[in-house]
C-alpha cells in the first residue's frame, strides 16, 4: 500500500504525462485519423471538388481501379522504383558510411556532404537534374566531349531511359539518408570485435559479412522500410523532372492520385486510389520489417 | 513477446506516416468564399506576366474602380486551374481568377457570367470563349496554336518556301533535311510542347472538316479513333518515322526549343502564336511564320480566344469584382504587355495595333492577319476555353499520346487511350 504522498505525487507526474500524451493523440486523430476516415468516406462516393454535394456509390470506384490501366501502370512503375531505388540507395549508403566512418575533419565535413541531398528541397533537386539530364545538358556535354558518345543521349525522353533516371536521381537523394543511419550504426560496433576477428584470422570481407553486416542489421531495418515508403509517396522530384512523362512512363502513383483530384475532379476515385496505395504501403511495410527484424534475431 | 509488441508499434507508426502525405490531399472541405474585405485575386507568373505586371496592373485597375480592395493569391505554377480547385476543395476559391477555363467551373455554378451588353459593346469576338451562349471571361486577346515559325535563312539555303499543303511540308522538310538542317524544332520534354504538331493536324483537318467534332464527341456520335483522327494523328507519326524532328525532342525543354530555334539549329518550329514575344530583336527579318498546313492547301487557323478574369459567384462584393474585372479587361497597358510579351492578339473592339503603342515584328504583323481575315477558323484542340474546352485531365492525355507516337506506331491504340481517358473525365 502506497503513502498517501507517494500517490498524490505519481498522480500528479502521471497526468502531466498524459496530458502531453492526450495533446499527441489530439494532433494525431485531427491531422492524421480524422483525413484518413474522411478519405476513406470520400472513397465510396462520387465527389467532385467543384460541387458541394456527392452520391453514395458504393465499391464502384475500386471496382473501377481493376480496369484503369493507367493506374495499373502507375502502380507497377512505382513498385518497380521503389524496389530498385531501395536497393541502390541501401548499398550506396552503408558503402559510404564505410568509407566516411573516419574521425578526421575531412571526414566530418564529407558527412555533412553526403547528407545534402536529402536535405534539398525535391523540387530543387528536379530542377537541377533535369539541367543535367537535358539534351544540352552538363551529362551529354560531358559524354560527348570525352566521346563516350557521338550524339546526346535521350535520358528523358526515351521511355526507359526515363524511368532510369528518375530512379537514379532518387537513389542519390535516399542515399543521404542511408548514410547518416548506417554512419549512426557503423559508429556503435565496438573496435574490440574487429580486432577479435583479425585475431580469430577473418580477412576484411569475412569481417564485414561476419561484423559489420550482422551488426548493422537494425539500421537496416529501418532505412530499407523509409526508402521503399518515401519512393512509394514520391511526387514532386518526379513532377518537375519529367511531368509524369514521357506518355506517362514515369508517372507515379502518388501523381496520378493529385492529376485525379485536382485535374479530373475524381475526388472519390482520387480517394479509392490512395486508398488503396495506403494498404499497399502498409503492406509492404509490414512484410518488409518483419522479414528484416526475424533477419535482425538469426544474425 | 514484449520485444514483438515494441516491433508492431514501431511498424504501426511507420505506416501511419506512410498514409500522412498520401491522404491529406484527398480529404475534403466545405466550400466556403473568401472573407474580409478586399477581394481574392488568383494570378500566376510567367517570364511575361511579371509580378510587377501584376503590381502595376491592379494598381490601375483599382484606380480606374475606386473603393475596390484586391488582395493577389499567386499559383504555384502557370496550372492555375489545378491550384483554383485546390482552393474551392479547402474553401478558399478566390473572387477573381485570372485566364481559368471557365467550362471546368460554370456546370458547379462558380463563375458570374459577366452582361452580354457590355462584352457586345466592347469586344470584336463578343462570344469567342463564351459557354453554353454565356461569357465568363472578357474575350480581351486570342491566340493560334500552333502556328508554324520557320527561319527564312535555312529555307533559303534549302531553296525552299513556305508550304500550303500537308504534301509540301513533307517535300519542305525532307530537302531541309537533305541539305543538312534538322526540319523541325520540339520542346517535347514539357508535354504541352510536344503536343503541337498532334494539336496542329487535328484541329486543321479533323475540325477543319467538322467543326461540331469536339461538341459530337460529348454526344458520342464521334470517337478519337475514327479514320479521320486516325489519319491526322498519323501526320505526327509519320514526322517522327522520316526523322524531320530533332534528335532527342522528347529530351529537349520548352525553353531550350526556344533558345535552339532562335540560334538557327532548327527551321521550322511548331509552337502557339506567345513564341511571338520570344523573337529576338535581332531576329525579326530572320524568323517567318505560316499556318499548319492542310491536305488541300486552304488556310485553317487553329484558334483559342482567352481573357482576363473569371468572377467567383461567391465573391461577397459582386459590384466590386465587376468594376475590377472590367476595368483590368478594358486598360490597354495590360494589352500592350501581353501583345509585346505573350504574342497575344487584341481582340478590343475600335482598336488597332498602334492604339497599344507596341512595337512588334513583321512575324507578329503577319500572324494577326491571321486573325483580322476572313478565314476558316476553328477552336484549337486542347486549348480552346469555350464549349470546344476538353473535359477533365484530357489535355494532359492529349500531350502524353504526342509523346507516345515518338516510340509506338499504334496510332488508332493512343486515339483509344483518348478515347477511355475521354470516359473517365466526363463521368
Amino acid at each position: 500500500m502506497k503513502p498517501l504522498s507517494t500517490w498524490f505525487r505519481d498522480a500528479s507526474r502521471d497526468l502531466g504525462l498524459r496530458l502531453i500524451a492526450a495533446f499527441g493523440l489530439l494532433l494525431y486523430t485531427v491531422f492524421i485519423i480524422v483525413p484518413v476516415l474522411m478519405s476513406l468516406r470520400s472513397s465510396f462516393t462520387d465527389e467532385n471538388p467543384l460541387k458541394s454535394g456527392s452520391t453514395w456509390i458504393g465499391t464502384d470506384n475500386y471496382t473501377e481501379m481493376l480496369h484503369d490501366p493507367q493506374l495499373r501502370a502507375s502502380v507497377l512503375f512505382t513498385l518497380a522504383l521503389a524496389v530498385g531505388v531501395t536497393g541502390v540507395a541501401n548499398v550506396a549508403g552503408l558503402l559510404l558510411a564505410m568509407l566516411l566512418n573516419r574521425t578526421r575533419l575531412t571526414y566530418r565535413v564529407l558527412r555533412t556532404v553526403a547528407f545534402l541531398p536529402q536535405v534539398v528541397s525535391g523540387v530543387i533537386v528536379g530542377f537541377v537534374w533535369k539541367a543535367i539530364f537535358t539534351q544540352n545538358g552538363l551529362l551529354n556535354e560531358t559524354l560527348t566531349r570525352l566521346h563516350v558518345t557521338d550524339q546526346p543521349v535521350d535520358w528523358l525522353g526515351n521511355p526507359h531511359l526515363a524511368q532510369l533516371s528518375v530512379g537514379v536521381v532518387v537513389a542519390w537523394v535516399l542515399s543521404g539518408f542511408t548514410t547518416v543511419v548506417y554512419l549512426a550504426a557503423l559508429q556503435n560496433i565496438p573496435q574490440e570485435l574487429y580486432d577479435a576477428g583479425s585475431i580469430d584470422g577473418a580477412g576484411a570481407s569475412q569481417r564485414f559479412r561476419m561484423i559489420t553486416l550482422r551488426m548493422v542489421a537494425p539500421a537496416t531495418t529501418i532505412s530499407v522500410t523509409i526508402s521503399l515508403i518515401t519512393v512509394l509517396k514520391l511526387y514532386d522530384i518526379i513532377q518537375v523532372l519529367t511531368s509524369g512523362g514521357p506518355a506517362n512512363a514515369t508517372q507515379s502513383t502518388a501523381q496520378y492520385i493529385v492529376k485525379t483530384a485536382f485535374t479530373t475532379n475524381r475526388f472519390g476515385y482520387a480517394s479509392a486510389v490512395a486508398m488503396f496505395l495506403l494498404a499497399l504501403s502498409a503492406v509492404i511495410a509490414l512484410s518488409v520489417t518483419s522479414v528484416l527484424r526475424r533477419r535482425e534475431v538469426d544474425l | 513477446m514484449p520485444r514483438r509488441t515494441a516491433v508492431g508499434r514501431r511498424s504501426t507508426a511507420l505506416l501511419a506516416a506512410a498514409g500522412l502525405s498520401l491522404l491529406a490531399a484527398c480529404s475534403s472541405t466545405a466550400s466556403g468564399g473568401a472573407g474580409g474585405g478586399s477581394l481574392t485575386y488568383l494570378t500566376f507568373n510567367t517570364p511575361t506576366l511579371t509580378p510587377a505586371f501584376w503590381k502595376d496592373s491592379i494598381a490601375r485597375a483599382q484606380k480606374a474602380a475606386p473603393g475596390v480592395s484586391v488582395k493577389q493569391v499567386v499559383a504555384p505554377s502557370t496550372d492555375r486551374d489545378s491550384y483554383a480547385k485546390q482552393l474551392q476543395a479547402s474553401g478558399q476559391f478566390p473572387d477573381l481568377l485570372q485566364s481559368i477555363t471557365p467550362a471546368q467551373y460554370t456546370e458547379a455554378g462558380l463563375l458570374t457570367p459577366y452582361e452580354q451588353s457590355w462584352i457586345d459593346q466592347n469586344f470584336l469576338l463578343p462570344q469567342g470563349n463564351a459557354i453554353k451562349g454565356k461569357v465568363y471571361i472578357p474575350p480581351t486577346n486570342s491566340q493560334i496554336i500552333p502556328l508554324v515559325f520557320y527561319n527564312k535563312e535555312l529555307f533559303e539555303k534549302a531553296r525552299v518556301t513556305p508550304p500550303a499543303t500537308w504534301k509540301q511540308f513533307l517535300a519542305v522538310s525532307e530537302k531541309l533535311k537533305a541539305s543538312g538542317v534538322t526540319p523541325i524544332e520540339l520542346g517535347g520534354n514539357d508535354p504541352f510542347a510536344a503536343g503541337m504538331p498532334l494539336t496542329g493536324a487535328l484541329s486543321a483537318d479533323v475540325l477543319g472538316k467538322n467543326p461540331q467534332w469536339i461538341q459530337q464527341r460529348h454526344e458520342g456520335k464521334v470517337k478519337f479513333t475514327d479514320a479521320d483522327v486516325v489519319a491526322a494523328a498519323t501526320k505526327m507519326r509519320t514526322l517522327v518515322e522520316k526523322g524531320y524532328f530533332e534528335k532527342g525532342a522528347l529530351n529537349v525543354s520548352y525553353a531550350d526549343s526556344i533558345k535552339d530555334f532562335n540560334a538557327g539549329k532548327a527551321a521550322m518550329y511548331p509552337m502557339g502564336s506567345w513564341y511571338l514575344g520570344s523573337i529576338p530583336k535581332d531576329q525579326w527579318d530572320t524568323i517567318g511564320v505560316f499556318p499548319w498546313p492542310t491536305d488541300d492547301g486552304s488556310t485553317v487557323v487553329p484558334f483559342a480566344v482567352g481573357g482576363s478574369m473569371a468572377i467567383s459567384t461567391k465573391a461577397k462584393d459582386q459590384k466590386g469584382a465587376m468594376a475590377f474585372a472590367k476595368a483590368w479587361s478594358l486598360d490597354a497597358g495590360n494589352l500592350k504587355a501581353l501583345i509585346e510579351g505573350d504574342g497575344a492578339f487584341p481582340m478590343l473592339k475600335d482598336k488597332t495595333l498602334d492604339d497599344y503603342g507596341v512595337n512588334v515584328s513583321p512575324a507578329f504583323t503577319d500572324s494577326y492577319a491571321f486573325v483580322t481575315k476572313d478565314n476558316t477558323k476553328v477552336s484549337s484542340i486542347g486549348w480552346a476555353t469555350n464549349d470546344d474546352a476538353l473535359p477533365g485531365s484530357l489535355n494532359n492525355e492529349f500531350y502524353a499520346a504526342a509523346q507516345a507516337l515518338f516510340n509506338t506506331d499504334d496510332v488508332k491504340g493512343e486515339m483509344a487511350k483518348l478515347d477511355q481517358a475521354w470516359d473517365s473525365a466526363t463521368k
